[in-house]
C-alpha cells in the first residue's frame, strides 16, 4: 500500500512531471513534496495552491447539480491550470476521515499530457487513501 | 531545501536580495518559539517535551508525534468517521509495545492504508504541536528516552514544525486578528449582509451553542482544531460568530486605586463587537 512518498513519486513518472506535492487546503501545509516548484520554494508555492484549491472547493458554483448532498467533501475533483510553459493539476482527495487535502502536479507544457495526468492522478488519489 | 549561496574571492557581493523571515542565520538560531526545542533537535535527542498546552515527542532530534488537550487525538479523527473500527484501534494501543508501535501493527495487519494513516497523523501531529509550542508562562520538561506508543511513522524535522507553526499563527491573525475566539466558548451573532457560510462552517455554526470552544466542536466533528479555528476566525470576521467573553476576574472590595485610563467594559455588546471590527480593519488598512 503506498504512502504519501510512494504516492508523489509515482505522480513524478507523469511525462513532463516537474514536482509535486500533497497539500492540505486549510491550513496551506505541504504534507510532502518531490521534484521542484515555480519560485524554488515548495512551501511558498503549496501555501498558494492552496488558497486556490480552498476558493474553488467553497464556491456555490462549481458543486454538482444535485446539490442536496452536501457530503459530497470536496465537490470539486480537479482544478487545471495552464500558463504558456507548463500546467498546474490540481486533484482533490475524498477521503473517510475530516481532511481538506489535494494532489498537486506541476507539469511542463510540451511533453505534458494533460488528459493522461487527470486520469493518472485520479488513481492515485483513490489508491493513496483506499490502498 | 535551503540554498546557500556562495561569492567568489575577492569579488563585491550583490546586493541583497529581500527575503522571507526564512533566512539561513534566523534558520539556525531557531524561530524562537522553544530554544529547548532547538537545543533537543540539535543534539538528536530522543524523549518527550511536556509543554504548558501539549507535548512533543522527539526520535533522533525529530519530531515523531504530538499530543496537546486542545486537539483532537488521531484517535478522534480515525474513529468519529468510522475510518477504523474501534475495537481494532483499541487492540492495537493495547499490543503496542517498544519494538512495534501501534502504526505498525495496524499497517502490517492492514487495518488503515498507509496514505490515510500517514494523512491522518500528519494532521494531528502538525495540529497538537501549533498548541503545544503556544507561548506559556511556565518553562518546558523534557524526558529522555520516553517513546510513544504509536511509533514513528513519518518523523518531521523541528524547524519545519516551528516554521509551520508560526506560518498559521500569521494565518489566523490575518483571518481576524481577535484571539479571543480561540478559546472562549462560542456564540451565533446576527450579521447584516454577511457572506454565506461554506459547507464546512455551516458544519461548524451548527454546534456553537453559547457552550462548546472551538476545540470541543473540533473533537465533535472529528476535525483537526487548527482548522476548525480557521472556520471560526473567518466566521467572526463575517459577524457570524463572537465569543462569549469570560467573566470579570473578581475585584477586591474596596480597590483604592482605580487603574489609569479607561477600563474597557467586558460585555457582549454587538456595538462594541462592531466598533472593535470597525477598529481592526482600520488599523489593517
Amino acid at each position: 500500500m503506498p504512502g504519501i512518498d510512494e504516492c508523489l513519486l509515482e505522480a513524478m513518472r507523469l511525462p513532463g512531471a516537474r514536482g509535486a506535492a500533497l497539500v492540505d487546503w486549510t491550513s496551506g501545509l505541504a504534507l510532502g513534496s518531490v521534484g521542484e516548484f515555480p519560485g524554488g520554494d515548495h512551501e511558498v508555492a503549496a501555501a498558494e495552491a492552496a488558497e486556490v484549491a480552498r476558493l474553488t472547493a467553497e464556491q456555490r458554483a462549481f458543486t454538482p447539480d444535485h446539490g442536496e448532498d452536501d457530503r459530497a467533501d470536496p465537490p470539486v475533483e480537479d482544478l487545471i491550470i495552464s500558463n504558456r510553459d507548463s500546467y498546474h493539476l490540481l486533484r482533490f482527495v475524498p477521503t473517510s476521515f475530516d481532511s481538506s487535502v489535494f494532489l498537486h502536479v506541476w507539469l511542463g507544457r510540451s511533453d505534458g499530457n494533460l488528459a493522461l495526468a487527470r486520469i493518472r492522478l485520479g488513481e492515485m488519489a483513490g489508491r493513496l487513501v483506499l490502498g | 531545501m535551503t540554498l546557500v549561496g556562495t561569492t567568489p574571492r575577492g569579488t563585491t557581493p550583490p546586493p541583497r536580495l529581500p527575503v522571507r523571515e526564512k533566512s539561513t542565520a534566523r534558520h539556525r538560531a531557531g524561530t524562537g518559539l522553544s530554544p529547548m526545542l532547538t537545543r533537543l533537535a540539535a543534539e538528536r535527542a530522543t524523549g518527550v517535551l511536556e509543554r504548558e498546552r501539549g507535548s512533543l515527542y522527539l526520535a533522533e532530534g525529530r519530531v515523531v508525534h504530538a499530543e496537546s488537550p486542545y486537539a483532537p487525538g488521531l484517535d478522534v479523527l480515525l474513529l468519529t468517521h468510522g475510518t477504523l473500527d474501534p475495537t481494532v484501534w483499541r487492540e492495537a494501543v493495547e499490543r503496542a509495545d517498544q519494538e512495534y508501535g501501534a502504526a505498525r501493527l495496524l499497517l502490517d495487519a492492514g487495518r488503515i492504508p498507509r496514505g490515510a494513516l500517514e494523512l491522518c497523523h500528519l494532521g494531528a501531529l502538525y495540529d497538537a504541536a501549533y498548541f503545544a509550542l503556544a507561548p506559556s508562562s511556565a518553562p518546558g520538561r523534557f524526558v529522555y528516552g520516553a517513546g510513544h506508543w504509536l511509533g514513528a511513522l513519518r518523523p518531521v524535522p523541528v524547524d519545519a514544525l516551528e516554521r509551520e507553526t508560526l506560518r498559521r499563527r500569521e494565518l489566523l491573525e490575518r483571518l481576524w486578528p481577535d484571539p479571543l475566539a480561540d478559546g472562549a466558548p462560542l456564540l451565533r451573532s446576527e450579521a447584516v449582509a454577511a457572506p454565506a457560510a461554506t459547507a464546512r462552517q455551516n458544519a461548524v455554526l451548527a454546534l456553537v451553542n453559547g457552550v462548546r470552544t472551538a476545540s470541543d466542536i473540533a473533537r465533535e466533528l472529528g476535525r483537526q482544531a487548527f482548522h476548525t479555528l480557521v472556520d471560526v476566525r473567518r466566521l467572526a470576521a463575517a459577524g457570524l460568530l463572537s465569543a462569549l467573553l469570560p467573566p470579570p476576574p473578581p475585584v477586591a472590595p474596596a480597590a483604592p486605586d482605580p487603574p489609569r485610563g479607561i477600563p474597557m467594559p467586558r460585555v457582549n455588546d454587538p456595538d462594541i463587537t462592531l466598533l472593535k471590527r470597525l477598529r481592526d480593519a482600520l488599523e489593517a488598512l
